[in-house]
């Protein structure tokens, strides 16, 4: 392994988590406002698939990005109507929610197999980009890496030290306190479930507009999931989720470059790294937590009231 | 006017069963509109779809052949979602079933029948109750959340599965492709006379009349409908719940690891990745529309083959895409559970003020 | 005021066939094992279904993704029963199932893709890839500077496993000592993992690019990088311009052709079609500018001689990557060799698992 394969892999790790980073986003954020959303999977893929579509339409990268985020929302607005509204049980909602994110967008996809779109390309930074190792590892990639670099601080930000930032984890931690005190509980839950689609459709943008140009039905292949497994490993916090999300950007680029380099372990053994480490990570989070760092009415809906 | 939420004091009985079929009513309608989107005639596709599912004698067997595997995963998931276990994990225990019912049959070729098969029976639910107790065991010990542990070894038990059958277990004579050799004819779980239907659905009488009588009549029983009710305060009361979630997820294991045996065995006659379709993912939609009487798990369960076998009907006919059995799962799901909320809770319209 | 109409439809239908009875409309159904839109393998096989279905008086349907097993011994049976005339399976798993159906409607041509039993209604057919994968490599080794070659493969079957040798053996004829490096994705069609390994290969060195993968992901990973690639299935220029070099393709639409007419005019027997070149079922798409036109040339040349036969692919002495021997001097694999190859030639860098 020489510095110079180490490095290409690092470089790799960014640009394979930055998808997950951005639905893990998207999911901390829905999950501090109380709501659970399982159907991150299934979100991503309508993200995806509409930023394709958008951006082949227009071809106008960057309308695709912002039409995936607006799809994510749209189908996460379903999940909000179920559970916000119909009380449906937020981790039945979520699973549905995947199978028809899924579903739609296979089914509206078939068509766009095989095509290609426009899309972001490699933009290094001036200056940045010089710095050794770290010019190579983090500032030779498309836009939208840089803006997730942006985006994990700004959230911690917002939550920690903006008004409404501190009504959503209100709501999320004691609805009924929050309610008492004059906050407007759904308002901030619904805001909960479309911003995390937004962001979760993002990062499903980002797979069919900056890390292929290309679709396919079942593109996000899993990363929804890894993102909710993350959520619980980042303690809820915004910055970690950079650590996570590359970390298992990592291990996707990492077990591909093993076999490159003629290693003779069964590819089935290693395609299982990515899954294994999610355990191990949710193990690892649960031995060192510190009592229970989930929002404390996280998955728990709101009864209306008389 | 504004409208007015209550709750409703008395459960609502028979109206539930108008409720269900109105969500049912409405996912189709949406369906079907989904189709007349895609320019195909949407009346002709509800029409074939159940056609195709239901129109026949030979597509009432197929829908009885798919609803084996459903019903024996959805029977062991509706068991742990009654004690609050989200066990989405059916995909991966049904993997290691057939992998378990597999290493007996190549291991074991010489011997009869009476006892192969009930020793791949054995074996099968003992590995998909191994790869169901792992996530027990995390959650009783370490307190980890069994939704992400189940859905990754799905992931990993599906790669054992490719890694035995591309390795240690590919048939000489099948040309290099991923499978097992043919199953010897004592492995095969036999055909119903000459339906296509086997033995399997006998096997599932059992396991739901089994479940059924567990649940109404054993103290054990029970214990588990309490403690899913609550489970602080049956800990209060001093059940066992640990004990519970551990025989809960061996149990939801086995079941699926049956289902993955009689694919193997009675479908498939020997162990390919094909064989896994995501009976353990439609599981979970059967399970949570069917809560926890076999019964209902049975119809739920028929009801869904029949939406997988319908659309092979609506592909072949019309040239719609594979996808459109997810999506109507997944509408049936969401508008199920949105209309749950009118079983519980009754509008009226009111004046303002 | 419906029964008239009906009893109109009647008419209507009855004249209609009587009509068309003079020329028999032929109902040939295909079946796949992956979704058309994959640009890939079962795209080519629908090219291959629409060259037909703009034949006078035949007519013609599909079912995607459909799993191997049971399911696809469903699909085909329901086909078969609705009087199809001719069907088509277009994976390897198929084979048992569609052996099932075909003895039970011995009426009925039943065409199985790339597998081996054969029945008195049933024969297969598949393409000699090899040939075209070999000249793709001859490609590749004239323009490497590195000597390392990527290749993306999917899955660890025989007929990948063919091609790579093959690719492999056309780039050492070119230039002896180059290394041909393996990625296995476990997947047939996924962008963003095949990407991903071209990546990982470039990392390696590679400065050519191969797949057999059925998405132009490894494509425009070539092109990001500025070197060359070598794509599958169809032309894949319009993804990568200023990599792309020449593609093995598949042309299926002749063959399916020859069994519609064959079929017709009831000279169809039940065989073994294994075609090459020199009937055009596989073939070279057109090399790009890039390619210089010495290079060209000389492919050209190799590619008439095999396309006549006088050139063999898998001509010995071939050694596997531990140095035994597998093909002697001035022998030739046999077709049982190759349908069965599981081991790679020396200059692999990759394991066969």
């Amino acid at each position: 392994m020489t510095a110079e394969i180490v490095i290409a892999l690092l470089a790799a790790a960014v640009q394979s988590g930055t998808p997950i980073l951005y639905a893990t986003l998207g999911e901390i954020f829905s999950e501090r406002s109380g709501v659970l959303n399982l159907g991150v999977e299934g979100i991503m893929l309508i993200g995806a698939l509409a930023g394709f579509i958008t951006a082949k339409a227009t071809g106008a990268p960057l309308y695709g990005f912002l039409a995936g985020g607006v799809c994510g929302a749209l189908l996460a607005a379903v999940h909000g109507l179920v559970c916000l509204v119909f009380q449906g049980n937020q981790v039945v909602s979520g699973l549905a929610l995947t199978i028809l994110g899924t579903g739609l967008s296979s089914f509206w996809g078939t068509p766009f197999i095989g095509q290609r779109t426009v899309g972001f390309a490699k933009l290094p930074l001036p200056l940045l980009s010089e710095i050794p190792l770290l010019g190579d590892i983090f500032f030779r990639h498309d836009p939208l890496i840089y803006l997730s670099y942006l985006l994990a601080p700004l959230m911690w930000a917002f939550l920690r030290y903006t008004r409404w930032g501190l009504g959503l984890r209100a709501v999320g931690e004691h609805p009924e306190a929050a309610a008492a005190a004059g906050l407007r509980v759904l308002a901030y839950r619904w805001a909960g479930v479309l911003g995390g689609g937004v962001l979760m459709g993002f990062g499903g943008a980002y797979l069919s507009l900056a890390y292929t140009h290309l679709w396919t039905n079942g593109l996000s292949a899993g990363r929804g999931w890894i993102a909710v497994a993350l959520v619980i490993f980042t303690f809820w916090r915004p910055g970690r989720a950079i650590l996570g999300a590359y970390l298992f950007g990592g291990v996707m680029a990492f077990q591909l470059r093993l076999q490159a380099m003629g290693t003779t372990l069964p590819s089935s053994l290693l395609l299982m790294l990515p899954y294994g480490l999610t355990i191990a990570v949710l193990v690892f989070s649960s031995w060192r937590g510190r009592g229970s760092e989930a929002p404390a009415a996280l998955g728990i809906n709101i009864e209306p009231r008389e | 006017m504004r409208v007015q939420v209550t709750k409703r004091q008395e459960p609502l009985g028979w109206g539930s069963c108008f409720i269900f079929l109105g969500a049912l009513a409405f996912s189709l309608a949406v369906s079907a509109a989904l189709l007349g989107l895609q320019g195909k005639p949407p009346a002709t596709g509800i029409r074939l779809l159940f056609a195709g599912a239901f129109g026949s004698p030979w597509a009432l067997e197929d829908c009885l052949l798919k609803a084996v595997p459903i019903f024996l995963c959805a029977l062991g998931v509706a068991v742990a979602f009654r004690l609050q276990i989200w066990n989405l994990g059916a995909e991966g225990q049904f993997a290691l079933g057939a992998i378990g019912a597999s290493w007996v049959a190549l291991s074991f070729p010489t011997l009869p029948g009476r006892y192969l098969l009930p020793l791949m029976f054995l074996a099968a639910a003992l590995a998909g109750g191994l790869w169901g107790l792992i996530p027990a065991v995390l959650k009783l010990g370490l307190r980890v959340n069994e939704i992400i542990v189940t859905l990754m070894l799905n992931y990993i038990g599906i790669l054992i599965l490719e890694y035995k059958v591309y390795g240690a277990w590919k048939d000489p004579g099948s040309f290099g492709f991923p499978m097992t050799p043919e199953f010897p004819a004592a492995a095969i779980v036999g055909s119903i006379g000459a339906t296509r239907l086997n033995w399997g659905l006998l096997v599932c009488l059992a396991a739901g009349a089994a479940i059924a009588l567990f649940l109404d009549h054993t103290r054990l029983g029970y214990e588990l409908k309490a403690s899913g009710e609550n489970i602080r305060a049956a800990r209060y009361a001093r059940l066992p719940y640990e004990r519970l979630v551990l025989l809960v997820m061996a149990l939801s294991g086995a079941l699926a690891g049956w289902a993955g045996c009689l694919e193997a065995s009675g479908s498939l006659h020997r162990l390919q990745p094909t064989i896994m379709v995501g009976y353990g993912y439609t599981a979970i939609v059967v399970a949570w529309l069917a809560r926890l009487h076999p019964l209902k798990i049975a119809i739920a369960a028929l009801l869904l083959a029949g939406l997988r076998v319908g659309v092979e009907n609506l592909q072949l006919d019309l040239q719609v895409p594979a996808a459109f059995g997810q999506i109507m799962e997944g509408l049936i799901l969401l508008t199920v559970l949105a209309g749950n909320f009118f079983k519980d809770y009754r509008l009226r319209w009111r004046e303002a003020g | 005021m419906r029964r008239w109409l009906l009893i109109l439809l009647i008419l209507a239908l009855g004249t209609a066939g009587t009509l068309s009875a003079a020329e028999k409309e032929l109902k040939v159904g295909f079946v796949y094992v992956s979704p058309i839109g994959d640009a890939g393998w079962s795209y080519a096989h629908d090219l291959g279904r629409q060259h037909i279905a703009a034949l006078p008086g035949v007519q013609t349907s599909y079912v995607e993704a459909v799993p191997e097993g049971a399911d696809a011994e469903r699909v085909i049976l329901n086909m078969a029963r609705k009087n199809f005339d001719i069907i088509f399976a277009t994976s390897f798993g198929y084979m048992d199932p569609m052996l099932k159906v075909a003895q039970q409607f011995p009426d009925t041509v039943f065409m199985h893709c790339s597998g081996f039993k054969r029945h008195q209604n049933m024969g297969n057919y598949f393409g000699r890839m090899y040939q075209a994968r070999y000249l793709s490599g001859m490609v590749a080794g004239a323009m490497t500077r590195k000597k390392i070659l990527g290749y993306v493969a999917a899955f660890p079957i025989p007929e990948v496993i063919r091609g790579i040798n093959a690719f492999t053996l056309g780039a050492q004829a070119v230039n002896p000592e180059v290394q041909v490096r393996v990625v296995w994705t476990k997947t047939w069609y996924d962008p963003a993992t095949e990407k991903e390994a071209a990546k990982s290969l470039l990392d390696v060195g590679a400065d050519v690019i191969a797949q057999h993968q059925d998405s132009p992901g490894p494509q425009e990973a070539a092109q990001e990088a500025g070197v060359y690639s070598i794509g599958y299935n169809s032309d894949m220029s319009q993804f990568a311009p200023k990599a792309h070099l020449v593609a093995p393709v598949w042309n299926w639409g002749p063959f399916y052709e020859e069994i519609v007419n064959a079929v017709r005019d009831g000279s169809w027997t039940s065989q073994s079609h294994w075609y090459g070149m020199d009937k055009g079922m596989v073939a070279l798409s057109p090399m790009t500018e890039l390619v210089p036109q010495a290079v060209q040339d000389m492919v050209r040349a190799k590619k008439d001689a095999i396309t006549a036969g006088t050139a063999k692919v898998f001509t010995g002495p071939i050694s596997d990557q531990s140095g035994t021997v597998r093909i002697p001097a001035g022998e030739s694999a046999t077709d049982e060799a190759l349908l069965g190859m599981d081991w790679f030639v020396q200059g692999v860098v990759g394991t066969t698992e």
